[in-house]
C-alpha cells in the first residue's frame, strides 16, 4: 500500500505538492471565501453597502480577535475568557459616561481605567488556568460564565447602595442597579469620527483601523522579544521550557493578562462604534464571535497569526452580512434567510473545526511522505 | 404611410408599457423588521399580511433569533434596508437591542427615513428621543389591571416569575413594584420567584423546565388560589400548562395576546381556517379551557399586541409619508391603532417625554369560560 502511495507522489512535480499543501493548510479560509463570494452574488447586494459594513466591522472587531493571539502562542488554546476583559471595558465605559467625560479624552480615560481591572482579572484567570493545564479552553469558557455572574451582581445589586452612582438616567427606578441600556453618547464614535474620509462611497474609520494596525505591529514586536520567545517555548512544550529555566506559570499568567487587557480595549472600540451599551449582554457576544472569526481566518488552537485574525474578521463578517439576504433571495421567504444564515454561519464553524483536524492529519501524512521521498 | 402608422403604434405601445410599469411600482417602500416565527409568530404573520396587502412596497427582513448575542446582525439588517434609496420608513417590531444603534447609524447617512418601533427592548427614555414613534404596552397601567383581574378571577396570592436581566429593564422593574404595591392595597400576597434566564447557559428549555417543576411546588405551598405571571415569552406555555394541571389562575401573559402561549399549551391545531382568524382562535381557546376545567380562571387581551402593532405602524408610516397625518397627533395615531385592532384602545404618552412620540397602549381583557365568544 505504502509503495503505491510513494509512486503516486514521486510522479508529481514539487510545485503541485506545494500547491496541495497550501490548499490543505488554508482549506477553511478558501471555503469561506468561495461561500462569501457566491452568496454576495446571490444576494445581489449593493457593493458600497457591503464594503461599508465590512470596513466598519473590521475596525470594530479586529482588536478583540487580536486579543486571542497571545494565549494561542503560549499553548493555552482559544481564550474564551476574553469576555472578562470585555466586562472590564464596559465597567470603564459606564464610569466615564457617569462622569460625563466626552470625546477622545473620555475614550482614552476608559481605556486607562479598564487596564488595571482587566489586568487583575487576567491575573486571576491565569492562576486558575495554571491549575487546569490541558483543559484551558473549557475552563476559560466556564470562567467567563462565572465572571458574568459577578458582573451582574455588581451592576444589578451593588451599584447604588454600595458603589456611589447617583445619576437617575443611568439607574433603575428603584435606585439600585444600572439600566439595561446605557447611552454612550459621550464616547460614541469618538475614535471613528476623528478622521473618516469617504472613498468611493465607503466611509473609512482611519484612526480605528490605525489603532488595530498598531496593535498588530505591537503584538508582532512583542513576540520577537524575550517574553515572546518564552511564550513560544511554553506553547511548544511546557516541560522543555521548564527545563530551559523559563518560569512556565508566570509566562502563562503574562499571556492571560495581556490578552484580557487587549480584549478590554477591543470592547471599548466595539462600544464606541455601536454607541450604546447593552449593560448585561454586550460582552456575551464577544468570546464566541471573536473565536469563530479567528478560526475562519485559518487559525487553529495551536497556531494563530495576525493575518489569520485579519482575514478571519473580513471573511466571517462578510458571510454574516450577505448570508441572510442570500437566503431570502434564494427561498423568497424572509425568515428562511435568517435560518439559512444561522445554518451556514454556525455550520461552517463546525466544518472549520472538523477541517482543522482533518488538515492536521493530511499535513502530517504529507510530511511523512516527503520524508520518505528524500530518504 | 404604413411605416408611420406602425411606428406610431409601437410608440403608443411603449408609452403604455412604461406608463403601466410606472404606476405599478410604488413611489416609496417601507422596510419591515420582525422576528421569525420561532421568536414570536404574531409579528411575522402580521408582516406577511402587510406584504400581501401592499406587495413590493413592503421590504420584510427578520432579526436573528439569538438577538441578544447578535446585535451586529440586527444593525446590519436595518442599515441594509436603509441602503435602498426608495425606503422612506422602517418599522421594527419587536425593537430588540441594537435598534437604537442602527437608527443612529442610518441617521448619519439617511436622515429622511422615519422609524416606527413596536415593543422596544431598550431603555424607554433613550428610545423616545431616538425613534420617530414607538409603541409599548402600558406596563405601569398593566401593573394595576393584571393584579385586579387576578383578584376578580379569585386569586388570594400573586406569583411573579422573573430574573435579573428582565428586572434591569426599566418598565418591567417599575411594573413589578406597582404590582407589589397594588397587591398590598387590595389585600393579595405578592410572591416573587427568580427563574433561570432563558438567555443564560441553560437556554429556553432550562427555563421552561423550571416553570413546569416549580409551579406545582408553589401551588402546594400557597394553595390553588394563586395567580401566575411571568415576564418572559418562553415561559407562558409551561405556565398555562401547569396552571391548568394544578388549578391555579392565569390572568394575562407578558405580551397579552390570544395567540401567545395558549394555542401551544392547549395543543390547538391552527388550521388554514384559523390562521390569522383571531375571533376563531379565541373561540377555540375558550372551548379547550372550559373542557379542561379552567373556566373563569384564564384571561387575555382580545387582540395580539405585536400583530396589531405591525399593522398599525405600517398604516401610520404610509399615511405619514403621504402627508395625511403627523406622528405627533395622538388622536390620528389612536384612530389607526383602533382601526387595526377593531376594539377601543387606551393610549397615553410616556411620562416625562410628552414632546416625543413614545405611546403606551392598553386594551380590556376577555375571561375564558365567562365572556361570550
Amino acid at each position: 500500500m505504502t509503495q503505491t502511495h510513494d509512486k503516486t507522489v514521486e510522479s508529481r512535480p514539487t510545485v503541485s505538492l506545494d500547491m496541495r499543501r497550501m490548499i490543505l493548510t488554508n482549506g477553511v479560509p478558501i471555503l469561506f471565501l468561495v461561500l462569501s463570494i457566491t452568496m454576495a452574488l446571490v444576494a445581489g447586494l449593493n457593493i458600497t453597502f457591503l464594503l461599508n459594513e465590512v470596513v466598519t466591522r473590521l475596525g470594530r472587531n479586529s482588536l478583540l480577535v487580536l486579543s486571542l493571539l497571545i494565549p494561542v502562542t503560549a499553548g493555552m488554546g482559544l481564550n474564551f475568557s476574553i469576555v472578562i476583559g470585555a466586562m472590564a471595558g464596559q465597567a470603564a465605559a459606564i464610569a466615564v459616561t457617569y462622569w460625563r467625560i466626552t470625546g477622545v479624552q473620555g475614550f482614552l480615560l476608559a481605556c486607562l481605567l479598564s487596564t488595571p481591572i482587566a489586568a487583575i482579572a487576567g491575573w486571576l484567570a491565569g492562576n486558575v488556568l495554571n491549575r487546569a493545564k490541558g483543559r484551558e479552553m473549557i475552563t476559560s469558557m466556564i470562567l467567563g460564565f462565572f465572571a458574568n455572574g459577578i458582573y451582574q451582581l455588581i451592576f444589578l445589586f451593588l451599584v447604588g447602595p454600595i458603589i456611589p452612582l447617583k445619576d437617575p438616567a443611568m439607574l433603575l427606578p428603584q435606585g439600585i442597579g444600572v439600566r439595561n441600556t446605557v447611552d454612550l453618547i459621550n464616547i460614541s464614535q469618538a475614535l471613528d469620527k476623528i478622521w473618516r474620509p469617504v472613498i468611493g462611497g465607503v466611509r473609512i474609520p482611519v484612526v480605528t483601523l490605525l489603532v488595530s494596525a498598531g496593535m498588530c505591529v505591537l503584538i508582532g514586536f512583542l513576540l520577537k522579544t524575550k517574553i515572546g520567545q518564552n511564550l513560544r517555548a511554553v506553547g511548544q512544550d511546557m516541560h522543555i521550557a521548564e527545563v530551559m529555566g523559563i518560569k512556565v506559570d508566570k509566562t502563562r499568567i503574562i499571556a492571560m493578562i495581556l490578552s484580557t487587557v487587549i480584549a478590554g480595549w477591543g470592547q471599548l472600540i466595539f462600544l464606541q462604534n455601536i454607541g450604546t451599551l447593552n449593560t448585561y449582554n454586550s460582552h456575551e457576544q464577544v468570546g464566541m464571535f471573536s473565536i469563530a472569526a479567528l478560526l475562519v481566518g485559518g487559525a487553529s488552537t495551536r497556531r494563530a497569526t495576525i493575518w489569520h485574525a485579519i482575514a478571519g474578521v473580513i471573511l466571517f463578517h462578510t458571510l454574516f452580512v450577505v448570508s441572510p439576504l442570500a437566503g431570502q433571495r434564494l427561498f423568497g421567504v424572509p425568515q428562511i434567510g435568517e435560518y439559512f444564515r444561522v445554518f451556514v454561519a454556525y455550520g461552517i464553524i463546525a466544518v472549520a473545526l472538523a477541517l482543522h483536524a482533518w488538515q492536521g492529519r493530511q499535513v502530517r501524512r504529507q510530511e511523512i511522505k516527503e520524508a520518505m521521498l528524500t530518504e | 404611410m404604413k411605416r408611420v402608422v406602425v411606428c406610431l403604434l409601437v410608440l403608443t405601445f411603449l408609452c403604455g408599457v412604461v406608463g403601466v410599469v410606472g404606476t405599478a411600482a410604488p413611489a416609496y417602500k417601507i422596510g419591515l423588521v420582525t422576528g421569525t416565527v420561532s421568536q414570536g409568530e404574531d409579528e411575522y404573520r402580521a408582516a406577511e399580511k402587510m406584504k400581501g396587502k401592499y406587495g413590493d412596497m413592503i421590504k420584510h427582513v427578520t432579526y436573528p433569533d439569538n438577538f441578544m448575542q447578535e446585535q451586529e446582525t440586527t444593525i446590519a439588517q436595518i442599515t441594509g434596508l436603509a441602503a435602498d434609496k426608495d425606503v422612506k420608513a422602517i418599522v421594527v417590531n419587536q425593537a430588540v437591542p441594537g435598534t437604537v444603534a442602527a437608527i443612529r447609524q442610518v441617521r448619519d447617512i439617511r436622515p429622511d427615513i422615519i422609524f416606527l418601533l413596536g415593543v422596544p427592548h431598550e431603555d424607554p427614555p433613550l428610545v423616545a428621543v431616538t425613534a420617530d414613534l414607538a409603541f409599548e404596552t402600558d406596563q405601569e397601567a398593566r401593573g394595576v389591571t393584571i393584579v385586579n383581574l387576578a383578584k376578580e378571577l379569585g386569586a388570594k396570592k400573586f406569583l411573579h416569575y422573573s430574573f435579573p436581566r428582565h428586572m434591569s429593564m426599566d418598565l418591567l422593574a417599575k411594573r413589578r413594584d406597582i404590582m407589589k404595591a397594588e397587591c398590598d392595597k387590595i389585600g393579595l400576597e405578592f410572591v416573587f420567584v427568580t427563574a433561570p434566564d432563558p438567555m443564560g447557559e441553560s437556554g429556553i428549555p432550562g427555563a421552561q423546565q423550571f416553570i413546569l417543576e416549580d409551579v406545582p411546588r408553589q401551588v402546594d405551598k400557597h394553595g390553588k388560589d394563586i395567580a401566575l405571571f411571568s415576564t418572559n415569552c418562553g415561559m407562558q406555555e409551561p405556565l398555562i400548562i401547569s396552571a391548568l394541571d394544578t388549578g391555579a389562575i392565569f390572568p394575562e401573559q407578558c405580551c397579552p395576546s390570544p395567540t401567545h402561549g395558549y394555542p401551544a399549551a392547549l395543543g390547538l391545531e391552527i388550521t388554514e381556517e384559523l390562521k390569522g382568524n383571531i375571533p376563531g382562535i379565541l373561540k377555540a381557546i375558550n372551548t379547550a379551557i372550559v373542557e379542561k376545567g379552567g373556566a373563569g380562571r384564564f384571561a387575555t387581551w382580545p387582540i395580539p399586541t405585536n400583530y396589531l402593532l405591525v399593522e398599525a405602524c405600517v398604516e401610520i408610516a404610509r399615511d405619514t409619508i403621504e402627508g395625511k397625518m403627523s406622528l405627533d397627533d395622538m388622536d390620528a395615531v389612536n384612530a389607526r391603532l383602533e382601526a387595526a385592532a377593531g376594539v377601543s384602545m387606551g393610549i397615553r404618552k410616556l411620562e416625562g417625554h410628552e414632546e416625543d412620540n413614545f405611546y403606551l397602549i392598553t386594551s380590556a381583557s376577555v375571561i375564558f369560560g365567562k365572556d361570550e365568544f
